[in-house]
């Protein structure tokens, strides 16, 4: 992240100082403009794969191919939060690669029967958040990788990435009830797992 | 939570999420008001979801390529985009064209549309003629003297034979057609510059 604001809780991307001058100029072409976007957003997406994914080589290569997707499509780009804009791309990337996956049986994707993937070092990514918050979200981080595949990616992009219901049917291709069902299951099945470290969620 | 006096857990997990249409369900508001562990649960569940709302961005463990290659330009709209994927077919459409434009009209031995449409007629022609002629021969000598009659013949062959000669017209009374080779020429070439041209518009270059 290359300017990560601190926070007493998690640390998320903020818009740059400058983003609609630095996006007008990508939007015209200016490829050094549209680097300084990728390079200034690329964590928030990368996480945003990450956690619909489950495998940090996958994750990577959705958040490139979401950024040629975007670089093709950003002089359409009409306003609204960039970063929203952005990672509406990188889950449609992700879950092109899920489909994908699932598709080919031989190549299934890490869920709930192989455990949880490696988690990047969250310290790495922002040294001062409290080492309470640090594990709580190490937690949590394992307990989403341990969520089969469509209730772990409606609960990403809900509750996580805060898009509403009808956008996570849109994205999933999936009808409204059975979006709701798997965000209702997801969340109960996440309880369930964080059961033992629930005074670190539940302060 | 499998009491049936109790509300399914995915409503209760609806009412943690602020959905309108549990927030609207006068019963289970009024449950879970009067129900300590429904409201536990809600409790619990709203605090995951604040700390899932809350969950940092994570940096790749590898460098990503930022950009894609130069020759990836960024469409500006749907006509960039059509203009680019229609480059290539019309650029080679308007090359096959000229290629064909230029060899007809330097006659390097592309017959043109009009005389390929007449040799069929004096090919049959002179089928004919050599045919009646075989038939007609008496043998080897009375071919030796008969050179000038045979040339006389090939030029009635070549002016299209008996039978034709009464509606054909001579060479110098047809009207006067075009060859279609420049033409030809001229729209490949039309081609190539105004694909160019087009593309050269409307296409953002690739900074």
């Amino acid at each position: 992240m290359s300017d990560a604001s601190e926070t007493t809780k998690g640390t998320r991307t903020p818009p740059l100082p400058d983003e609609a001058a630095v996006i007008a100029r990508a939007a015209t072409g200016d490829r050094t403009a549209f680097a300084q976007l990728m390079e200034h957003y690329q964590s928030a997406c990368y996480g945003l794969a990450f956690r619909l994914l489950s495998d940090p080589d996958q994750a990577a290569d959705a958040t490139q191919d979401a950024f040629v997707h975007a670089y093709r499509a950003i002089a359409s780009y009409r306003g609204g939060v960039f970063r929203s804009w952005l990672l509406r791309i990188t889950a449609n990337a992700s879950y092109d690669i899920l489909r994908r996956a699932q598709r080919r049986p031989s190549s299934p994707l890490p869920d709930a029967e192989e455990g949880a993937p490696e988690l990047p070092d969250l310290a790495a990514v922002n040294p001062v958040v409290e080492a309470t918050r640090s594990e709580l979200y190490r937690h949590l981080e394992r307990a989403l990788a341990m969520l089969p595949t469509d209730q772990r990616t409606a609960v990403v992009l809900c509750d996580v990435y805060g898009m509403d219901y009808n956008e996570v049917a849109s994205m999933t291709q999936s009808a409204l009830g059975t979006v709701k069902s798997r965000i209702h299951r997801g969340r109960l099945r996440l309880r369930e797992l964080l059961m033992e470290h629930r005074e670190l969620f539940t302060g | 939570m499998l009491n049936s006096n109790h509300p399914a857990d995915e409503r209760l997990s609806a009412l943690a999420g602020h959905d309108p249409e549990a927030a609207d369900d006068a019963a289970l508001v009024e449950h879970v008001t009067s129900c300590d562990p429904c409201t536990e649960l809600i409790h619990e569940l709203g605090a995951l979801r604040a700390s899932l709302a809350e969950l940092p961005d994570l940096a790749p463990p590898r460098p990503l390529r930022l950009l894609p290659p130069v020759d990836e330009a960024p469409a500006h709209d749907g006509w960039a985009t059509w203009v680019r994927r229609l480059f290539a077919p019309a650029l080679t459409a308007g090359a096959a064209l000229a290629l064909v434009g230029a060899v007809g009209t330097t006659g390097f031995g592309i017959p043109s549309p009009q005389s390929a449409g007449a040799q069929p007629e004096a090919f049959q022609s002179v089928s004919e003629a050599l045919a009646s002629e075989a038939a007609g021969a008496g043998g080897a000598a009375a071919m030796e003297d008969d050179d000038q009659p045979r040339a006389s013949a090939g030029a009635e062959i070549m002016a299209g034979g008996d039978d034709s000669r009464a509606s054909a017209a001579p060479a110098d009374q047809l009207p006067a057609q075009r060859s279609p080779w420049p033409m030809v020429l001229f729209t490949g070439v039309a081609l190539i510059v105004a694909a160019a041209l087009l593309r050269w518009i409307v296409v953002p270059r690739a900074g």
